[in-house]
C-alpha cells in the first residue's frame, strides 16, 4: 500500500478496513447482527412458533419428577423448540428470545445514554477546565469507588413497586455507567485541547460549542466507539445479574437472568439441566458477540494495542 | 397467630451441590425402622439466625424448640397420623372451669424442680405471664393478653405492678379470671408465656432468653449468637411428671443461619453427624423432588404432613372492582388451583387442593365445595358469571412476596389462571415479607389480590377463622387481609368462641366456614403440606395434619 493512498483515506475508514480483516471481529459482527435481528423480530418469531411466554402447559410436565418437563432435552418438540420451563410448562423458546430482546434493549439504551452523557461531560470538563473539571473529576472518582451492585440491589428493593422496572434498570445502570467513559474521554480530550488546531480555532474566536463539536468530537469518536462497544456486553451481564438477584424486570416478563437464576436448582439436582442450557447459551452468545466485535473495533482504532498478526 | 412464609428458598450454591450429588448414591440404608434409644446428640439444622427462648417473646407451637427447655401448665401430645392432643404438663389436669366459663383453676404437680433443686411455684408462672405484657418483651403469642381481666391496660411487672386476674392463693394453685367465656383456654395455657420464670432470675429481661431457667428436660449449655445453640440435660427434670416429653437425646445442637440448600443437601447426603440431624422448618423444594423420589433411601427420610397451613388468595373486598360478591365468585372459578399446586411442589409435596377455610386435622373441618370446578378451574363459567354481573375488562393488581421461593411463581400461576377468564392481573413485585405484611395488614391496603398462608397457633377452628374473617381484625396489623366484614359472621364467631363444649363448638365453626365461603372473600388454594428431611439415625420424626411440624419433644436417636 503506497503512502499516497493511505493519506487519502480517513482514520475511521482505515480502522474499518482493519476491522474487516480481523477474523474474530468478523465473527463478532455476524453474531451481533444475528442477535439484533432475533431480538428485533422476537415477537414475530414467537408468533411463528405458535407459542407465547405466558401460557401454562401443565400437561407437558411430569409430576413424578417434581414437574420437570416430560421428554428429552427439557421437553423439546416441534411445538416447543427449546422445550418448556419446569413447574409451569411455559414455552422456553419464547422466554429466551423475548428475554434476549429485553437484555439487548436495556444494554443498548444504557450504552447510548452513557456514551452521550459521558462524552459530553468528559469533553466539556477537559475544555473548560478549572473548578468545573475539578468537580467533574471528583464525581468520576466517587462513582468509581461506589459499591454499585450493592447500591443497585438496595435501590431495587426500596423503589416503589409501581415504578416501571425496565426504566429503573436503565436509570440505575446509566447513572453508574457514564463515569468510566467520561474519565477516559476527559483525559484524551485534555491532550487534544493543548494541540495547535484547537488553539487555532480558539484564536479565531470560535465558540466553545463549535470547538467541542467540530474540533474535539471528531477526534474522539474512535475511543468513544471502542468503549461503547466494549461496554455493551458489560451491561448485558449487569442486567442479567440484577435479574438473577431478583431486582430486574418483574415476572412474568421474560428475562434471561431470572431464567438462569430459576434454573440453578434444576441443574445441580440433574432434574432439568436444559432449563439452564438455552437461556445460558443465549446470554453467552450475546456477551461473546459484542465482546469480539468490541475487541475488533478497539484493535482497529487503537494502533498501539493492535495485534501484530 | 402465624402468618407463614414458606421457607423453601433456593439460593445459588453450585459447588456444594455438586459434591452433594455424588454423595446421594452412597447413602444406602435409611428409613425409620430402628428404635429410638436414650443418649446421643441430635443436630437441628435451621435457616433462622436466632432461636428465641424467651417465653414472653416466643411464637413457638406446643411441639417446638422452646418447649424442650420450658414447660407450661398444659402441653401437646402427638401420635403419628392423628391430631395433637392436650395433656396436663406442670398442672395436674387441663383446667377446672367455673363461673360460666370465665374462671379457670389449675393445681401444680408435686415435686417439680428447677435445675438447682429449688421448687417450681405458682408465683413463678404468674410472673412469667406478667412479663409477657411488658411492651419491651412483645412479639410472643398473646391470646391471653386480651382474655385476662385488666389485660388491655396492664403494662407488665416492671412498671405496672401485678396483674390481679392471675391469682396464686398458695404455692401450687393458679386461678385465671377471664373477661368472657373462652372454651379453648386449656390450649392457651400451653403457650410459652405460661412457663415459670423465677422473679429473682429475671435481672436482665432483654437477655433472659439467652439462658432461661429451665423447667423442661434441657437447659442452655452454650449460645453462639447466629451460629450455634447447645442444649444439655436439666438435672431438675423428672420424667415421671411429664407426659409430653421423652427427653431421649443427651444433648441437642441447633446449627443456625444455614442456607436452605445447604440444609437439604446435607440431609440428603446423610454423612457423619448429619445422620443424627434433621430440619424442623426447611421444606424440600420442587427441584429436589426428583432426587428425593428417585432414591428410596432418601425418600424414606422425608417426613410429610397430610395437611398444614391454608394457602389462599385473598380478595380485597373494599376495592370497587371486588366489592361485588358475584365478581369474587367468578374468580373462584377462574383460578387455576392446579398451577398453584404444581408451583408448590405438586400434590405429594405441595398439598391437596383446598375448598374450605378450616384445614384437615382440626375439629370443625368438614369437606364441602361451594364452587365445584376441575383442578385447573372453569374459566368459561367465570366468563359467563362476569358477563352476568355486567363486568368486562376487569383489571386487578396482585402483590407478592419476592423473598420466598414460591411467592412470585404462585402469583404468576394466579395471573395466568385469571387471564383465561379475561381478567388482567398486574403483578407488583419488589416487596419482601416485611413490607408485604405491612401493606396487606396495614391501614392503606392499596392492592386487590394477594396470596397468603395461615396456620393456627393451636388446633382449634377458632384459629383458622377468627383472625382472618372477624371484622375486628381489619387493618392495624390484623390479618383480615380481604377486609371482610359481616355482622352475622361476627356474632357467629363470638358464639362459637364462647362455647366450652368443644364438640358442639366444632359444629358451629363448620357452619361459620360455609357461611363465610358463601360471600367468597378468599379463594382457598391448597392445604399446604410440609416436607422435611431427617438423618437416617433420627427416630420418632413425623409430621401430623396439625401441627405440620415434627414434635421435637419426642425425637430420639438410634445407634
Amino acid at each position: 500500500m503506497s503512502s499516497s493512498v493511505a493519506a487519502a483515506v480517513s482514520p475511521t475508514r482505515q480502522a474499518l478496513r482493519r476491522a474487516r480483516k480481523d477474523r474474530s471481529a468478523r465473527l463478532g459482527a455476524v453474531l451481533v447482527v444475528l442477535l439484533v435481528l432475533v431480538a428485533a423480530a422476537a415477537p414475530l418469531l414467537v408468533k411463528l412458533s405458535g407459542q407465547d411466554p405466558y401460557t401454562y402447559h401443565l400437561d407437558l410436565l411430569d409430576p413424578a419428577r417434581g414437574n420437570a418437563p416430560k421428554g428429552a432435552l427439557g421437553g423439546v418438540s416441534s411445538d416447543h423448540w427449546f422445550g418448556v420451563e419446569p413447574l409451569t410448562g411455559r414455552d422456553l423458546f419464547s422466554i429466551v428470545v423475548l428475554g434476549l430482546r429485553t437484555s439487548l434493549t436495556i444494554a443498548i439504551v444504557v450504552t447510548l445514554v452513557t456514551s452521550v452523557v459521558g462524552t459530553l461531560i468528559g469533553i466539556s470538563a477537559a475544555y473548560f477546565g478549572g473548578w468545573y473539571d475539578a468537580v467533574a473529576s471528583r464525581v468520576f472518582d466517587f462513582l468509581f469507588g461506589f459499591p454499585q451492585l450493592v447500591f443497585m440491589i438496595a435501590l431495587g428493593i426500596i423503589v416503589p413497586a409501581g415504578f416501571p422496572r425496565w426504566l429503573l434498570l436503565i436509570l440505575v445502570l446509566s447513572v453508574f455507567g457514564w463515569a468510566s467513559l467520561a474519565r477516559l474521554i476527559r483525559n484524551q480530550a485534555r491532550s487534544l485541547v493543548a494541540r495547535e488546531f484547537v488553539e487555532a480555532a480558539r484564536s479565531v474566536g470560535s465558540s466553545g460549542w463549535h470547538v467541542i463539536t467540530r474540533e474535539l468530537l471528531p477526534n474522539l469518536l474512535g475511543p468513544v466507539l471502542v468503549i461503547a462497544t466494549l461496554a455493551i456486553p458489560g451491561y448485558i451481564g449487569a442486567e442479567a445479574a440484577l435479574s438473577f438477584l431478583g431486582v430486574g424486570v418483574p415476572p412474568p416478563t421474560p428475562s434471561l437472568g431470572r431464567s438462569i437464576s430459576d434454573s440453578i436448582a434444576w441443574v445441580y439436582t440433574g432434574a432439568d439441566p436444559w432449563f439452564l442450557f438455552f437461556p445460558g447459551v443465549a446470554l453467552f452468545v450475546a456477551v461473546l458477540g459484542f465482546t469480539l466485535l468490541g475487541d475488533g473495533v478497539r484493535d482497529a482504532f487503537d494502533v498501539r494495542l493492535r495485534r501484530t498478526t | 397467630m402465624k402468618h407463614l412464609t414458606r421457607a423453601v428458598a433456593v439460593a445459588a450454591a453450585l459447588a456444594l451441590a455438586a459434591a452433594a450429588c455424588n454423595a446421594n448414591d452412597k447413602s444406602a440404608s435409611g428409613g425409620s425402622t430402628a428404635a429410638a434409644e436414650q443418649g446421643g446428640t441430635w443436630h437441628v439444622l435451621t435457616t433462622s439466625k436466632e432461636v428465641n427462648l424467651d417465653p414472653a417473646k416466643s411464637q413457638n407451637l406446643g411441639i417446638s424448640t422452646i418447649h424442650l427447655v420450658l414447660r407450661g401448665l398444659t402441653s401437646w401430645k402427638t401420635e403419628e397420623g392423628k391430631g395433637a392432643q392436650l395433656v396436663p404438663d406442670l398442672a395436674t389436669d387441663t383446667g377446672q372451669v367455673s363461673d360460666g366459663g370465665k374462671t379457670w383453676t389449675y393445681k401444680l404437680k408435686p415435686g417439680l424442680k428447677y435445675p438447682d433443686g429449688s421448687p417450681i411455684v405458682a408465683a413463678d408462672i404468674k410472673y412469667g405471664i406478667e412479663r409477657s405484657f411488658a411492651p419491651e418483651l412483645s412479639g410472643g403469642l398473646g391470646y391471653h393478653k386480651s382474655l385476662l381481666v385488666g389485660g388491655d391496660k396492664y403494662t407488665g411487672p416492671y412498671k405496672g405492678g401485678d396483674l390481679a386476674s392471675v391469682q396464686t392463693p398458695d404455692d401450687t394453685t393458679l386461678v385465671f379470671k377471664l373477661n368472657k367465656p373462652f372454651g379453648d383456654w386449656p390450649w392457651i395455657v400451653s403457650m410459652p408465656a405460661f412457663a415459670p420464670v423465677p422473679k429473682k432470675a429475671d435481672t436482665d429481661p432483654a437477655h433472659y432468653g439467652e439462658k432461661p431457667v429451665a423447667s423442661g428436660p434441657y437447659q442452655v449449655k452454650s449460645l453462639a449468637p447466629g451460629s450455634k445453640l447447645e442444649l444439655e440435660r436439666n438435672p431438675g427434670w423428672d420424667k415421671s411428671t411429664d407426659q409430653a416429653r421423652t427427653g431421649l437425646p443427651d444433648s441437642i445442637v441447633f446449627e443456625m443461619g444455614l442456607q436452605p440448600d445447604v440444609v437439604n443437601q446435607r440431609l440428603i447426603a446423610d454423612a457423619g453427624d448429619d445422620k443424627f440431624a434433621a430440619t424442623t422448618g426447611t421444606s424440600v423444594p420442587a427441584a429436589l423432588i426428583p432426587t428425593v423420589t428417585g432414591n428410596p433411601a432418601v425418600k424414606a427420610r422425608v417426613a410429610t404432613s397430610s395437611s398444614g397451613a391454608l394457602q389462599y388468595l385473598a380478595m380485597n373486598t373494599k376495592r370497587p372492582a371486588l366489592s361485588n360478591p358475584e365478581v369474587r365468585k367468578a374468580i373462584q372459578f377462574a383460578v387455576d388451583k392446579q398451577a398453584v399446586q404444581v408451583a408448590e411442589g405438586g400434590p405429594e409435596f405441595g398439598g391437596e387442593l383446598a375448598t374450605t377455610l378450616i384445614t384437615p386435622g382440626i375439629d370443625g373441618f368438614n369437606k364441602f365445595d361451594l364452587f365445584p370446578a376441575p383442578p385447573q378451574g372453569d374459566p368459561e363459567k367465570a366468563k359467563q358469571m362476569l358477563a352476568a354481573a355486567g363486568v368486562s375488562n376487569l383489571t386487578l393488581t396482585i402483590v407478592a412476596d419476592n423473598s420466598t421461593a414460591t411467592g412470585l411463581p404462585v402469583a404468576q400461576a394466579i395471573q395466568q389462571g385469571l387471564k383465561r377468564a379475561g381478567i388482567t392481573v398486574k403483578l407488583l413485585p419488589g416487596l419482601d415479607s416485611e413490607s408485604l405484611t405491612d401493606l396487606i395488614t396495614g391501614n392503606k391496603p392499596d392492592f386487590d389480590l394477594t396470596v397468603s398462608n395461615w396456620l393456627p397457633d393451636f388446633p382449634s377452628a377458632l384459629g383458622n377463622i377468627q383472625p382472618l374473617f372477624a371484622s375486628s381484625e381489619i387493618g392495624n396489623g390484623g390479618y383480615n387481609i380481604s377486609r371482610y366484614s359481616n355482622p352475622a359472621v361476627d356474632s357467629a364467631i363470638a358464639a362459637a368462641t364462647a362455647e366450652s363444649d368443644l364438640g358442639k363448638a366444632a359444629g358451629m365453626w363448620s357452619a361459620v366456614d360455609k357461611q363465610i365461603m358463601q360471600d367468597s372473600p378468599v379463594v382457598p388454594l391448597i392445604y399446604a403440606r410440609n416436607a422435611f428431611l431427617h438423618g437416617s439415625k433420627v427416630q420418632n420424626f413425623y409430621l401430623s395434619a396439625y401441627p405440620p411440624y415434627p414434635n421435637q419433644l419426642i425425637v430420639g436417636l438410634s445407634k
